[in-house]
């Protein structure tokens, strides 16, 4: 990792620039919600203007541009009697701008299945390495609760980090088109008087976190409380909509479906991203439904969230973006969750 | 001054494992995971009403060579514009001109698979998930046990001890099914029992006017054998309901929880561990599995 | 598929409207870049907004419209009684839709509202389901082609015709749109079927549950969270009884 500071002046040049010569991906603002606060969510601009780099959080995570929510894994094209195979998963490059920490972290946590998992995933390597990435701090809400997660920073799995240290940022800059970029633009190497900046406003950051869940032993105390009756109350509350999968920046699920064309000389085998909260998740040929309540289906979710599963070390995939609580009509909420399932442990011990 | 800063393309494509033919057996290698192997349908065998068993043949010789695969494991079966659907093997580790699987009419997919022809062509992804540890057995006794479709998957370890007969002592097969028609691969049972010298018990919970064999649940044959718990090692592949009352009893027999083994059945919709569909517990059912002992069946939730 | 052995099947089709805007209609007549193929998929033997033919000889028939006089159920039977498979399409036909809005006054004060001093045969609207068997419901104000598009093909190459088992939720936040309860609006996309691609609620408009209920709608929940958001009792009953498909909800 270099260091490296950049006055935001300057840094919006670099984003016109990069914006002119490759597809960006920003944060904008699409809507005002009844109390009149802002939305921002993640689409292609075309000028650094359109870009609210001081957004608050984006509604919906970035996952969709490394996994889309449908997306076509091959095409058959049929001849008289035969068939032919064709996978295609090349992606043209494109910028991503302004990523909170949480949201890179998410991301390396996808890797790990992804990139890094049995079968690495040619479609999501793909769109993976042609992004570019460039992340920036920011203020936590106050139902983030990624400092929980240890999710609050970020080390890797970017192309440049920036922390906003009053007029500048302060540049993490971790990889080597991304220093041939800058080298472009006028950059300086930090004084002393930067680095107390940066620690400043890390301590800062860190200090400003509201929300706190307790995650420590988590993943054996989801197990003693497998059948606890929390877990009825939550699910009571449940609407099986899927809203939380969808939100999520590392729920990852998905269906395969095969369509023919209409013209019956073409069929799609699409994957369409999926949530463990929908009613036919775990049923198998022959109708027998593994998880045929409500409560289960959002017990499970839980459990992959915060015990993980083996392919990716058991370890939890939640960031504590909180995008699934402020999504959630029924303000099933992982914080309120977990602490439930805490109480209800202390009251039965 | 226009700064020019155009990223170069990352083309995946031009990684060197992605030209050749993918070998599933070679886990954390990049390759083109949704490739399948194309392959003819040689053959297809009416089991009863809806099962048939079918022969399929890779048709590429290189593709055909790749692929090779352990008693339990699966394959995903690819009817295009259909579904893919998870098929348990069912042929001979041995047998490298066709695979044979035992498909039960379902779904959208086996539906469509039971009106094909034979020279129709699928396609084949895997083989995926582990497998039954037939070397450790060696020297014991073996007992598989299956109930209705679980013949199936039974049908590899079945293979492997008759063709490597002389390493394993007595091996029994326990076989229990709805009724008389729908008892799979019948014609076998003879063969079975006199060429390989396997003792072959069967029972039926409804019997029809031409069954004159046992009558009952599928524990009561535990009745009719010898065990000796200490060196006999257990497969028990059926429906989840079965699994409980088998294991239970061969528990209470005294073989060891991690000398019994179960498949499990989840509806897999990648078989790569990423889809999360098969999961059990904190386990993937298609890489973890399908295949457990019966030790961390009981540690799995929701496993049976 | 060919490849497989199977020879497609070209079903006859019959397509008949009864009480409705026939814009269910109009929409299988729609969608020109695959018009042409998805026609040939089938042969149409009585539709009579695009064709002349008005054959007897149909293998499906296609049914729009809810049924509200008394010569409508004597066609209806007829047509049961020809067809070897027959398909409510659109909400009118499964659930009765914007038609039922009809049934909440007395029969005659709706008679002499619309037809004054010439008052017509007319009954309390109701869905085909009411008459007669249906064997496949496709729901939706309008139906939606691309769903049709997949049935028809689903039924030409013999393969299990599926539904989506998740609410419009789903779809909606697949276009990433920002829940409409957030922006102060009612929808009813936790607790309808979802197929039509979050269509409305992309428009910034609410669902109106023109597809009815999924298969796991929570209403119990659905209806204590509308509440707390300020929508009333009667609000909420009056947004589900628009299309009359949640007549299953007895109270809110």
């Amino acid at each position: 990792m270099i260091y490296r500071v950049i006055s935001k002046s300057e840094f919006r040049k670099f984003l016109e620039s990069l914006i002119e010569s490759n597809v960006t991906i920003g944060p904008v603002q699409s809507d005002v919600d009844r109390n009149n606060d802002p939305i921002y969510k993640f689409q292609q601009v075309h000028s650094a203007d359109e870009i609210e780099l001081d957004y608050t959080i984006s509604y919906t995570a970035v996952k969709n541009f490394f996994l889309p929510y449908r997306e076509k894994l091959s095409e058959y094209t049929f001849t008289d009697d035969d068939w032919d195979q064709t996978i295609e998963y090349r992606v043209h490059p494109r910028v991503l701008v302004g990523l909170r920490p949480c949201d890179i972290n998410a991301l390396n946590i996808l890797d790990r299945i992804f990139y890094k998992g049995t079968y690495p995933s040619p479609y999501y390597i793909s769109r993976r390495k042609n992004t570019f990435i460039i992340g920036l701090d920011h203020e936590p809400l106050p139902d983030c609760f990624c400092s929980s997660m240890n999710h609050h920073t970020v080390t890797e799995g970017f192309d440049v980090f920036c922390s906003d240290i009053g007029d500048s940022y302060y540049l993490a800059i971790n990889s080597s088109p991304a220093f041939d970029f800058l080298k472009k633009f006028q950059v300086t190497v930090p004084t002393d008087e930067d680095d107390k900046s940066y620690i400043e406003r890390r301590k800062f950051i860190k200090k400003s976190f509201k929300t706190n869940v307790e995650i420590g032993s988590l993943p054996s105390f989801l197990d003693i409380e497998f059948d606890s009756p929390i877990w009825k109350k939550w699910g009571d509350k449940c609407l099986n909509c899927g809203t939380c999968a969808m939100v999520c920046p590392t729920c990852y699920c998905y269906q395969v479906e095969e369509n023919i064309a209409v013209n019956l000389k073409k069929a799609s085998k699409d994957m369409m991203l999926y949530s463990c909260t929908i009613l036919d998740f775990a049923e198998v040929a022959g109708g027998h439904n593994f998880r045929p309540k409500k409560e289960d289906r959002l017990k499970y979710r839980y459990y992959h969230h915060y015990r993980g599963f083996e392919e990716n070390a058991k370890e939890p995939i939640c960031v504590g973006c909180n995008r699934c609580g402020r999504a959630c009509l029924a303000d099933i909420n992982p914080k309120d969750v977990i602490n439930d399932l805490r109480l209800d442990n202390e009251e039965r011990s | 001054m226009k700064n020019d800063l155009k990223l170069p393309v990352q083309d995946v494509n031009l990684e060197p494992f992605m030209a050749t033919p993918p070998q599933y057996t070679r886990k954390k290698v990049l390759m083109k995971t949704d490739k399948v192997y194309k392959c003819k349908i040689i053959n297809v065998i009416d089991l009863t009403e809806y099962e048939k068993l079918f022969h399929l043949k890779i048709l590429d010789r290189v593709e055909r060579k790749i692929f090779q695969f352990r008693p339990g494991q699966f394959v995903m079966l690819e009817v295009p514009g259909y579904g893919e659907v998870p098929i348990s093997l069912s042929s001979s580790t041995n047998n490298h001109e066709y695979i044979e699987l035992c498909i039960r009419k379902t779904g959208r997919t086996t539906n469509v698979l039971h009106e094909a022809s034979v020279g129709a062509y699928v396609g084949l992804r895997g083989p995926f998930g582990n497998s039954f540890p037939m070397e450790k057995m060696q020297g014991n006794n073996v007992l598989l046990i299956a109930g209705g479709l679980g013949l199936a998957p039974l049908r590899g370890p079945l293979y492997w001890v008759s063709e490597y007969r002389d390493l394993y002592k007595d091996v029994h097969v326990l076989y229990g099914a709805k009724e008389p028609s729908q008892m799979l691969f019948t014609y076998q049972y003879n063969e079975w029992e006199k060429v390989n010298h396997i003792n072959m018990l069967s029972i039926v919970e409804n019997p029809d006017e031409n069954w004159n064999g046992r009558v009952g649940m599928i524990t009561e044959l535990l009745d009719e054998i010898e065990i000796d718990p200490i060196n006999t090692y257990a497969i028990v592949c059926g429906p989840p309901v079965m699994f409980k009352f088998v294991c239970n009893r061969l528990d209470k027999i005294g073989i060891p929880m991690n000398k019994m083994f179960v498949s499990l059945e989840r509806r897999m919709h990648c078989g790569m561990g990423k889809c999360c569909r098969c999961m059990v517990g904190s386990t993937f059912t298609c890489v973890d599995g399908p295949v457990f002992d019966y030790w961390s069946v009981l540690n799995l939730k929701e496993a049976i | 598929m060919k490849y497989l052995g199977l020879g497609p099947q070209k079903p006859k089709v019959g397509v008949f409207d009864f009480t409705c805007c026939e814009g269910c209609e109009l929409q299988l007549a729609n969608k020109e870049t695959t018009l042409v193929d998805f026609l040939s998929l089938m042969e149409i033997v009585n539709f009579r907004e695009i064709s002349s033919d008005k054959g007897d000889d149909y293998e499906i028939a296609l049914i729009e419209g809810s049924i509200s006089r008394a010569d409508e159920i004597e066609r209806l039977k007829k047509i049961r009684e020809r067809a070897k498979v027959l398909v409510a399409i659109g909400t009118c036909a499964c659930f009765g839709g914007i038609n039922s809005l009809k049934n909440r006054y007395p029969i005659d004060e709706v008679n002499r509202e619309v037809y004054g001093e010439m008052p017509k045969e007319t009954l309390e609207v109701k869905p085909v389901k009411e008459y007669v068997q249906v064997d496949l419901a496709i729901p939706g104000c309008p139906i939606n082609k691309a769903e049709v598009e997949r049935i028809i093909v689903d039924v030409v190459t013999k393969a299990e015709i599926k539904f989506p088992k998740y609410p419009v939720c789903v779809e909606c936040k697949q276009h990433i749109n920002t829940c409409l309860f957030d922006l102060g609006q009612f929808c009813l996309g936790p607790v309808t079927q979802a197929g039509c691609d979050a269509v409305c609620t992309s428009g910034k408009m609410g669902c109106l549950g023109c597809r009815g209920p999924f298969e796991a709608p929570n209403f119990e929940a659905f209806f204590d969270i509308a509440k707390e958001k300020g929508f009333s009792k009667d609000y909420i009953k009056e947004r589900l009884s628009f299309f009359n498909a949640f007549s299953e909800v007895k109270d809110v």
